[in-house]
């Protein structure tokens, strides 16, 4: 191990005991007013965990729905007729599912839990560089989905409680009076606003952490690739977040002050709701992919006992991915009419993604060939997420053409593929990470039959759920529907017999912590307490102890030359 | 506890934190201004079928003829009936052309209206020049009363040169008459 003083950081935490004053979990003052990067990133993550279990319930409600013809949950009579009266709270719970996943779930866990944890560690830093600003960041993102909660409670417009218009918040459904007048939608904004104002000042103290605080040696061309993937996420988030929130206000002046951005009888065009939304949409998938691909990236190479294959390569793919991501989001707006030569610019520049993309695919492969390759349950989530992520991006190039997507646009073809690149692909790389940096953050050891299990349940759930869903699009059902003709039932029906088995999966995973932190509580023992994954694990965090001392590197590690990641 | 930064380092870091901040004010006020920027994007490049003001006529007229059909519509609920007085012109490519519309107000109350429009296929919307237009103003409609509504226009000769619209035979235009907020 080249990085010689930290190596014994370790040991130094039992000695010095200023580098473990680790306050009660029990005291509330230690989260509260938190400026430690691991108990923020720790209260990140079960943030995520716990507006995933609300996301997913609300899918449970959405499959439920769509397993038959018909209206069986939303329809006024049902055990929960009371709340879910008629097909517009299908499409609150809808976009409710979307926001919650996207803003709550994936974005928390992915940057706020694994960047606040690891990006530290990973470059040699004692913490991130504005620890206070860090504190706010996350407190304000349970403010935000108090508000999000709070806006499906609330009227709506005619149609009944809540916001229905879709993640997207499409103007002019979003800005109608009749339609979405209510209070509902305002909230939705201001939640959205509270959410951006977190991931803006997150992502400032990212990228003054990566530039500023790396271990002496430590280049930006040695850096690990999750941290790597962190710092094109929170570029990309820099740059889009605020282009949203513009958007979004100018929602809520023309709903509550009469201006007419968006409103075409003043001389508006919504269509440019449309352009300004996808100009922050089209990076924030990226922002949600890319750090998963960062994690990815340490496990395979963890697991293959092999440096990841073309380092710079996969550095600077993430970076092209993140620089041509703001340049074709009109590809989402192939129906609104622009063009042949617009059309055929957009259609070529997405189809170029594909290319860093491939190296990624092609480079995880390579470091898998040839390698001593250990399927712990990382691994198997790695891999799972490279085979659905690949899936997802194939149907990604289908739908990029713009000829194609007319058809498609709008059906359940869409859904499949987002879903097999977020859901699948995004979610695969949070579990990948959780299970790989479990041990490290808890000291603790998991049942690795369990986290198995979980995953073979998720694998084989979540194709059940979405690999019918191309069918059904081919053939040409809509999205954002409560109900179907009689055609479609039977992949519907195989559909949410998929989020069933999902469903047991993510019960295995809480079972998988209870046992874990409850029932068994197994230490890591002292021969793999720094490095429970054996010689591959090369990234600083390895050489800290499990958990790592509450401060850390107060002596800085030196990183030399051949070590990079 | 951490040592604390060094100066240099606390400069350094200050400097890369502003350079975020002006990342976002900047992104932010460019997003705010999307308004006037996506017009004049969408007046200069006749995006989404913009159409043009000219003020005089072009001096050439081509042999070819061209095909103008005319649209008319109101949102729901609008008080005003509004169709085109014929259904198309044919004329040469350069040519002066003159069409009506008819609208009536059918409350009884004064009705301010004001048309938003463009032309399809939208790639024509910068040859589709207009020479004077009853959409240049919005208008107020007595009750019960009807106008007939006129625009003068003319498709430029461009339109042959470019490789995308050469082949266009039939254009539409289309206008669609809000009732304007409290009018």
């Amino acid at each position: 191990m080249a990085t010689s003083p930290s190596a014994h950081a370790g040991e130094h935490a039992d000695e010095h005991g200023h580098a473990d004053h680790r306050p009660s979990p029990y005291d509330p003052r230690r989260w509260l007013f938190s400026t430690n990067h691991k108990d923020i990133g720790t209260m990140y993550l079960i943030f995520a965990i716990i507006a995933g279990l609300v996301g997913g319930a609300m899918s449970g409600l959405l499959r439920w729905e769509l397993a038959e013809p018909g209206l069986q949950v939303f329809n006024g009579q049902s055990v929960l007729g009371i709340v879910f009266g008629n097909e517009h709270n299908y499409n609150v719970i809808m976009s409710a599912h979307g926001l919650i996943m996207i803003f709550f779930m994936v974005m928390p866990a992915l940057i706020g839990g694994f960047g606040n944890w690891f990006v530290p560690l990973m470059i040699g830093a004692p913490d991130m560089a504005f620890p206070r600003m860090n504190n706010i960041s996350f407190w304000l993102l349970p403010v935000a989905l108090s508000l999000a909660v709070l806006s499906m409670i609330v009227p709506g417009g005619s149609m009944g409680t809540g916001f229905g218009g879709g993640w997207t918040l499409y103007a002019p459904l979003s800005t109608s009076p009749q339609l979405h007048g209510g209070p509902s939608m305002d909230l939705l904004i201001l939640s959205i606003h509270v959410a951006g104002i977190s991931s803006i000042l997150g992502s400032i103290n990212f990228i003054v952490t990566i530039f500023n605080m790396r271990a002496p040696g430590m280049t930006l061309h040695r850096m690990p690739l999750f941290v790597w993937s962190i710092l094109v996420t929170v570029w990309l988030l820099l740059l889009s977040l605020p282009v949203l929130a513009g958007a979004i206000t100018m929602l809520l002046t023309d709903r509550n002050f009469g201006t007419n951005f968006f409103n075409a009888a003043g001389g508006g065009d919504p269509a440019m709701f449309q352009h300004l939304f996808w100009f922050f949409g089209h990076p924030e998938v990226y922002v949600l992919i890319l750090p998963g691909f960062g994690i990815i990236s340490q496990i395979v190479s963890t697991f293959s006992r092999k440096p990841v294959f073309g380092y710079l390569g996969m550095a600077y793919a993430m970076v092209s991915i993140g620089v041509i991501g703001f340049i074709v989001w009109a590809h989402h707006m192939y129906t609104t009419g622009m063009g042949l030569e617009l059309e055929a610019y957009f259609v070529a520049a997405t189809m170029i993604i594909a290319v860093p993309t491939g190296i990624k695919i092609f480079s995880w492969i390579a470091t898998m060939w040839g390698g001593s390759i250990d399927l712990k349950v990382p691994m198997l989530w790695a891999i799972g997420f490279i085979f659905l992520f690949t899936l997802g991006g194939v149907t990604g190039v289908v739908l990029a053409n713009s000829g194609i997507d007319t058809v498609l646009h709008d059906t359940y073809y869409v859904v499949a593929h987002f879903h097999y690149t977020m859901s699948l692909g995004a979610t695969f790389a949070v579990f990948a990470g959780f299970y790989y940096w479990l041990p490290k953050m808890s000291g603790l050891k998991y049942s690795g039959f369990l986290g198995g299990l979980h995953f073979w349940l998720m694998f084989v759930g979540v194709n059940a759920v979405f690999f019918p869903q191309h069918f059904l699009g081919l053939q040409g059902m809509p999205r954002r529907y409560a109900d179907y003709p009689a055609g479609f039932a039977h992949w519907n029906l195989i559909s949410s017999y998929g989020y069933v088995i999902t469903a047991v999966g993510v019960l295995v995973f809480l079972a998988m912590l209870l046992d874990m932190f409850v029932l068994r509580r197994r230490k890591l023992n002292a021969a793999e307490n720094a490095s429970p994954w054996g010689e591959g694990a090369t990234t600083l965090e390895w050489t800290l102890s499990s958990p790592p001392p509450f401060h850390q590197f107060s002596e800085l590690p030196v990183i030399a030359e051949e070590k990079h990641h | 506890m951490t040592a604390p930064a060094s100066p240099k380092r606390r400069n350094r870091m200050a400097l890369t934190a502003s350079i975020c901040v002006g990342v976002v004010v900047a992104m932010l006020a460019l997003a705010l201004n999307a308004a006037p920027l996506y017009a004049a994007f969408c007046k200069v490049t006749g995006y989404g079928g913009a159409t043009q003001t000219a003020t005089k006529a072009p001096g050439k007229v081509l042999d070819r003829t061209i095909e103008v059909r005319f649209d008319a519509n109101v949102p729901p609920d609008t008080p005003l009936e509004f169709r085109a007085s014929q259904l198309s012109e044919t004329l040469r490519i350069g040519e002066t052309g003159l069409a009506f519309f008819t609208v009536k107000n059918t409350s009884d109350k004064p009705v301010t209206a004001v048309a938003s429009y463009n032309v399809t296929p939208h790639t024509t919307g910068i040859y589709f020049q207009k020479l004077q237009c009853f959409c240049f103003n919005d208008t107020v409609f007595q009750p019960g009363q009807t106008a007939q509504l006129p625009v003068i226009y003319f498709v430029d000769p461009e339109i042959v040169e470019n490789r995308d619209t050469r082949s266009v035979r039939t254009i539409t235009l289309s206008y669609t008459y809000y009732q304007k907020d409290g009018g």
